[in-house]
């Protein structure tokens, strides 16, 4: 157990310390920060020059249509006050428009000036800004009383029930909970195949790997090398999940991303529960299964320039299941879907779609776990049996021909 | 010891190794010698359990297994380190494998750098040093944790006459130490100066083994150097001479028996001074020529 451990360590500090893996755990992160950063500076520069100047023939008036513009939350920029200063700052881009406010004969007068039409929710804001500042003028002018004002100024009631929303909800959060766990499964399969198959081939070139056999059992080195792996693999993710908590810790402190989780918390929550689920097994156990593969595809080569064809295989089954759930992730009770939901390899890019849909009693899916379990311990078992000679095998011919002289050696 | 008891190995169709036996004692250093892919490797492979083989091979009346890993220094034929860690993580890495702890190994690694002249320091990239002090690193890795048997596949290849007269120095340290010494080597210069014992394999199969010197001798002093002005043609006219090869200003002369050096001696010096004349047993080199030439 001891020179297991010494090969663990080995492994994975070799893997975490290199330059591949940290671009590996950045670049999400870097992608986040450059979405958020150009969204913050777009929103920025849009809360700049959205605004609109107000002027007026008097202080007084602007101030009261300031007012009434700003009970209706319309973006204001008070910096220009007169009518050149905003023609100007219009003309400079600092501002998308003024209005002119003027009151002629009783009667309030509201001039948009700008280089685009006003949208159609900002209208509706002038528009009510003015019929209150009207509506004001119009009480005055009547001389009413306190109960007549109040009377007058009841406005009608209107509320929006809408139902049945669970239904789609849920469907959308199904479809992303599926789409994020086999885009992450996909990528994380491509990166640890390659990186087994490359890591095991650059040995198998090498005398150390006598020198090693010289001190421990070719089957621990092999169990501590798909451990190490295993590990960095599960520091991936577990670094993906730190980050992603603390995102989403910070997210409400975030004003521009605050109204975003609170407009979709339960799609949020939903995915965060499909994905934190049995779905998290089957890739954890899918992960395991193909690098155990990745690795026998690996030591059938004897220069680390050949990794990338001897992968092909596990490649191929990649890309089955990948291509094979994303066509039949609408169709949980597919005839196909249940039939390689059992399959190991390809039960784990399966499965997770008949449990996110609820379609797999807890048999069906402890029955697919437990064959993908046992398939990936014989197949461990096996290779690590046969890892030496396919390691120590080092004449360079097919695929084929080097299992074979690799099994025949020991 | 480590005895090797009916040892054969065949792949495929063809027979490695036919029925191969011999041992190594401790404090003894056993010379393997045999022609390229005589199977010197394969025994190799084999008391390392690389390889699947017929027969036995014991360790001190124990079959050999895992729990002795720790007490074996291997050097394999061809170099080889993981070029992208440092001298230190490499030795401390293959100690660790070999049970020793990394504070023994950082302990006592200097010692080793400096037993064997090595140009560069614990902190240096494996890449950056030259291939012969890679070398040395990879000999370190093989001895540091003190083995009783040492396995060393053509050790002194590639190394210039400096590094080879102090590599055999650390070997004979081993040995001195106690060590069970197993090693092959093309060079019989290297084998005749520190080799107790030698194997010698043809075919698979083991045409010599024993004492260096005694097999030396049990082809008697049949090979007699000398310095004299005789012609070669002469000489070759001698009875009981069978060849006679001049070396520079002397002659190696081969003849029949060496009963008959006092009748040469006497030939060749007529009563007079003669500089040379060294009746000796044949090389290891000549020994080795004729039994894998049969």
């Amino acid at each position: 157990m001891r020179k297991i451990g010494v090969v663990i360590k080995q492994t994975y500090l070799r893997q975490v310390k290199s330059w591949s893996f940290v671009a590996l755990i950045l670049t999400p992160f870097i992608f986040l920060l450059l979405m958020f950063g150009i969204s913050y500076l777009s929103v920025g520069n849009a809360t700049e020059n959205d605004a609109l100047a107000v002027v007026a023939s008097s202080a007084t008036q602007r101030q009261a249509t300031v007012k009434a513009l700003k009970t209706q939350q319309v973006k204001l920029n008070r910096r220009y006050t007169t009518r050149p200063q905003a023609k100007q700052a219009l003309k400079n881009d600092k501002i998308s428009g003024y209005v002119v406010a003027q009151t002629k004969a009783q009667q309030v007068q509201f001039q948009y000036y700008g280089t685009t039409a006003l949208s159609k929710r900002t209208k509706n804001q002038l528009l009510a800004a003015a019929v209150q500042k009207q509506q004001a003028l119009n009480f005055s002018a009547a001389a009413l009383t306190s109960k007549q004002a109040a009377a007058l100024s009841r406005a009608p009631s209107f509320k929006q029930h809408v139902i049945n929303t669970s239904v789609d909800k849920n469907k959308t959060i199904k479809l992303i909970s599926f789409m994020l766990l086999l885009f992450m499964m996909y990528f994380i399969l491509l990166t640890y195949t390659a990186t087994t198959a490359q890591e095991i081939a650059s040995e198998k070139g090498t005398k150390i790997m006598e020198v090693i056999f010289s001190s421990t059992k070719a089957e621990n080195y092999f169990y501590g090398k798909i451990t190490g792996i295993l590990l960095v693999m599960l520091t991936q993710l577990l670094i993906y999940g730190v980050g992603g908590m603390a995102i989403y810790a910070l997210t409400p402190r975030i004003k521009l991303l605050a109204d975003f989780l609170k407009q979709h918390q339960t799609l949020i929550d939903g995915v965060l529960h499909h994905l934190l689920s049995f779905n998290l097994v089957y890739v954890v156990l899918g992960v395991l299964i193909y690098t155990v593969l990745a690795a026998l595809c690996g030591a059938l080569v004897t220069r680390p320039e050949d990794a990338t064809k001897a992968t092909q295989p596990a490649m191929y089954l990649i890309m089955i299941g990948f291509l094979g759930a994303l066509a039949l992730n609408q169709a949980p009770n597919n005839f196909f879907v249940k039939l390689f939901s059992y399959i190991p390899f390809l039960s784990s890019f399966f499965m997770p779609i008949r449990l996110i849909n609820q379609t797999v009693s807890a048999w069906g899916n402890f029955a697919s776990m437990g064959i993908l379990v046992l398939a990936t311990c014989g197949l461990t078992f096996y290779i690590s049996h046969i890892y030496s000679g396919l390691v120590l095998q080092t004449d360079e011919m097919g695929l084929l021909k080097s299992f074979r002289r690799g099994i025949t050696i020991k | 010891m480590l005895a090797i008891k009916q040892l054969s190995k065949q792949f495929g169709t063809k027979k490695v190794l036919n029925q191969i036996d011999f041992s190594v004692q401790p404090g003894r250093i056993v010379g393997l010698l045999g022609k390229n892919g005589a199977g010197k490797t394969t025994i190799f492979h084999s008391i390392l359990n690389f390889i699947q083989y017929q027969g036995q091979i014991v360790w001190d009346d124990h079959q050999l297994t895992e729990r002795d890993y720790d007490r074996i220094g291997y050097l394999p034929e061809e170099r080889s380190l993981m070029t992208k860690l440092t001298v230190a993580q490499q030795v401390i890495y293959l100690a660790n494998l070999k049970g020793m702890r990394t504070k023994v190994v950082k302990k006592i690694l200097p010692d080793w750098l400096t037993a064997l002249q090595v140009k560069g320091g614990a902190a240096d990239k494996i890449a950056s040093l030259s291939k012969g002090n890679q070398q040395k690193i990879q000999l370190i890795c093989t001895l540091i944790h003190q083995p009783d048997l040492i396995i060393l596949d053509e050790p002194f290849s590639g190394l210039d006459p400096l590094n080879t007269a102090l590599l055999r120095n650390i070997i004979l340290r081993e040995k001195k130490r106690g060590a069970m010494i197993l090693f092959s080597d093309h060079n019989m210069n290297n084998v005749e100066n520190i080799c107790d014992d030698i194997v010698l394999i043809n075919q698979g199969q083991v045409r010599l083994k024993g004492e260096m010197i005694q097999i030396r001798e049990q082809y008697g002093s049949t090979r007699i150097i000398v310095e004299t002005p005789l012609k070669a043609a002469a000489l070759k006219s001698l009875p009981h001479v069978c060849s006679v090869t001049p070396i520079r200003n002397r002659y190696r002369i081969i003849i029949e028996d060496e009963k008959y050096g006092p009748e040469i001696f006497a030939a060749v010096s007529g009563g007079q001074y003669i500089k040379a004349f060294d009746q000796q047993p044949p090389t290891l080199t000549e020994i080795f020529k004729q039994e894998v030439d049969q």
